[in-house]
């Protein structure tokens, strides 16, 4: 998952910033509203988390625009302010969701998972192709009912591909949701991780479009 | 006041009637003693230079003399006295009331002409009685002659000074009494007019007071503008420093809450993490309390909107619930209460309920006199009967993560209590719990 994290203060953010990793997230962590608006507006992110109260630009006012801009991008509200007013306001800005500090990393972890898995139209938490099964709010892949066993890189591939089954995700956005910022590419090319899969899950689940990008199939695989 | 104002009138009467009926007896004196220099005068014109006395002349003036009942006269020569059949018992005169003398400056000097030869005295006021003890006045002055001081005396009752001023002085009495009563009616009713307005005024302030009226209407008295101008003012502020308030308590929710956050986050997984939650518990739960502790009553919140906008929040929110939320609530209820109290309240209540029930909750609205009604009702597990006076109280659960019914309906709690209503706790559908909160109705203006 791509992640736009706008938080202001320069404690939290990093710290959940790197929590999120953690979670195999790749997190931009931006800690003012008019470049988050920006980056929002031009990047292509799975979520956002935006805390309320920005210098440049406050939460809501950018939530707003995007929704005004017609930008479908989910959007989880981090704020203090727990008032029922401010979650009813957040809401009528846009919101997906609404989450108050101080909060566990795996509630937002959850939510988050929850907010790109409905957006990119699963209802279900489980999400099935072939032999290959996605417990998306968990990350588990099982494999003909038995546990898969990937490394980080090859599950942020694989859930990717999973959460837009059967549709082609372009080679950029994958590596958009797979490095973080300038990790080492070296040895773990996307081709060589999409090839390591498909030696795992069997050479026919993952497919590449020539010139675009690859997609998850269960149609070969049958 | 008002008896002390009347008790001033009637002082200031009786001193007006007593300075009139000192005035009143002194002008009957001096009419009298004018007379009575007269008659002086006249027994001087029957006594010669050298002492004799002119009986023809005495007896031409007597008719005068003995004009009027209790008029006396009386003459005392040196050997011989002659005048009215009674002898009159005379007191000394004061000293000083001796150089005070009625007689016209002219008469005091003998030489001019006529035939008075009274001395360089005059006449001297005297008091005495008669011998029934009936008081008298009497003028008394001596002639210094050839053969020695002759003394006149002419005397009056005193009865004829005192007559006239009680006459004059009665009709004078009843016209003050009059007057000190119309005085005092006036004052009552000057007192009552006058404060009329203050009155109006206090109750516009009560009805201000109780969220009734936003503001005391400057349409008033000259004199009571500038105050009703100045509780505007004044009611205003008080309304600014509640907002302020409020901005204070969310600014330190906001201040507190992010570095808390942080800990929590560095801590994850640590036994630490256990302090952490409880800063947490801890700023929720009085910040919730110093919100609810200022509460605005003069404020009217369409009910429906309100809860219809805290569903579709709650639906999202505890998507993962699966619970359906209905409502039955009239659109024409509307609560005398602040949105933001209201959506606290309210939100608490159905974010409950939601997180407890199995399938579904349901929030009826029903009005009553002056208040509606407000119950939430789900098919949770409940509160046993025995534990529900339990679940309101402050503090309940707190040191629980995932805090349950406590805290919430706590706050709920004390906010419907704020604005003068009672939440109490019954059964809901199969088993679960139903709770109601009695809002104010808003005021219709």
């Amino acid at each position: 998952m791509r992640i736009l994290l706008v938080e202001d203060d320069p404690d939290l953010g990093p710290a959940i910033a790197k929590a999120l990793r953690q979670e195999q997230c790749v997190v931009d962590l931006i800690a003012d509203g008019v470049d988050a608006a920006h980056l929002g507006d031009t990047e292509r992110y799975d979520a956002a988390v935006l805390d309320l109260g920005m210098p440049g630009k406050d939460g809501v006012t950018i939530l707003t625009e995007w929704r005004a801009a017609g930008r479908t991008l989910p959007v989880l509200i981090l704020t203090a302010r727990d008032g029922w007013s401010d979650k009813v306001a957040g809401f009528r800005a846009g919101a997906d969701d609404f989450l108050t500090k101080p909060f566990r990393i795996e509630e937002l972890t959850m939510r988050l998972r929850a907010l790109v898995r409905r957006a990119a139209g699963h209802a279900a938490t489980r999400i099935v192709c072939g032999p290959l099964v996605f417990e998306a709010q968990t990350g588990q892949f099982e494999l003909d009912g038995l546990p898969l066993r990937l490394t980080a890189l090859e599950w942020r591939v694989l859930s990717a591909l999973m959460l837009a089954k059967e549709a082609v995700i372009e080679r950029l956005d994958l590596l958009e949701r797979v490095y973080q910022g300038d990790a080492d590419v070296g040895s773990n090319s996307l081709e060589v991780i999409i090839g390591r899969l498909r030696k795992k899950i069997g050479a026919t689940l993952i497919e590449t479009v020539r010139g675009r990008g690859y997609r998850l199939t269960a149609g070969a695989a049958t | 006041m008002l008896a002390l104002s009347a008790l001033a009138t009637i002082v200031a009467l009786v001193i007006a009637g007593a300075l009139i009926a000192g005035v009143l007896g002194r002008f009957v004196t001096q009419g009298i003693d004018r007379r009575l220099d007269a008659n002086l005068a006249l027994m001087a014109s029957a006594v010669s230079r050298n002492g004799d006395i002119d009986w023809q002349r005495l007896a031409t003036v007597q008719a005068s003399l003995d004009a009027e009942p209790g008029w006396r006269w009386r003459l005392d020569a040196p050997g011989r006295a002659i005048g009215s059949a009674d002898t009159l018992v005379i007191d000394p005169g004061p000293a000083e009331s001796r150089r005070s003398s009625p007689f016209p400056p002219d008469r005091e000097h003998p030489g001019s002409a006529g035939p008075p030869h009274a001395d360089d005295h005059g006449a001297r006021p005297l008091e005495g009685h008669d011998r029934a003890g009936a008081p008298i006045h009497a003028r008394q002055t001596t002639m210094v002659t050839g053969t020695g001081p002759v003394v006149l005396t002419a005397a009056a009752p005193r009865d004829v000074i005192a007559r006239p001023v009680m006459s004059a002085l009665t009709p004078l009495l009843a016209t003050l009494a009059a007057l000190g009563t119309v005085l005092g009616l006036a004052a009552w009713l000057q007192i009552r007019l006058g404060l009329r307005p203050i009155r109006r005024l206090r109750a516009v302030i009560e009805q201000v007071r109780r969220g009734e009226a936003d503001a005391i209407d400057t349409d008033q008295p000259v004199e009571l503008r500038a105050l009703a101008e100045e509780l505007n003012a004044l009611v205003h502020d008080n309304d600014m420093a509640l907002a302020t308030a409020r901005a204070s308590a969310a600014n330190l929710a906001h201040a507190l809450k992010t570095p808390v956050a942080t800990l929590a986050l560095e801590l994850a997984g640590d036994p630490r993490a256990g302090q952490v939650d409880r800063i947490d518990a801890t700023i929720r739960h009085h910040l919730a309390r110093a919100r609810a502790q200022v509460a605005s009553t003069r404020v009217a919140t369409p009910l429906a909107p309100a809860i219809d906008v805290l569903i579709a929040t709650i639906a999202t929110l505890r998507s993962d619930r699966a619970i359906t939320i209905g409502a039955t609530v009239s659109p024409a209820l509307i609560v005398g209460i602040d949105p933001a109290d209201l959506d606290e309240l309210v939100g608490n209540l159905i974010d409950n309920a939601v997180r407890h029930a199995r399938t579904h909750v349901h929030i009826v609205a029903q009005p009553t006199d002056r208040r509606v009604a407000l119950t939430i009702v789900d098919d949770g597990p409940g509160i046993p009967a025995a534990e529900r006076d339990n679940a309101t109280a402050p503090g309940v659960r707190l040191d629980e993560r995932t805090d349950g019914h406590g805290f919430g309906l706590a706050i709920a709690r004390d906010l419907t209590e704020l604005h003068g209503g009672v939440l109490t706790l019954a059964d809901g559908v199969d088993g679960g719990l139903a709770v109601s909160v009695t809002l104010p109705l808003a005021r219709r203006h």
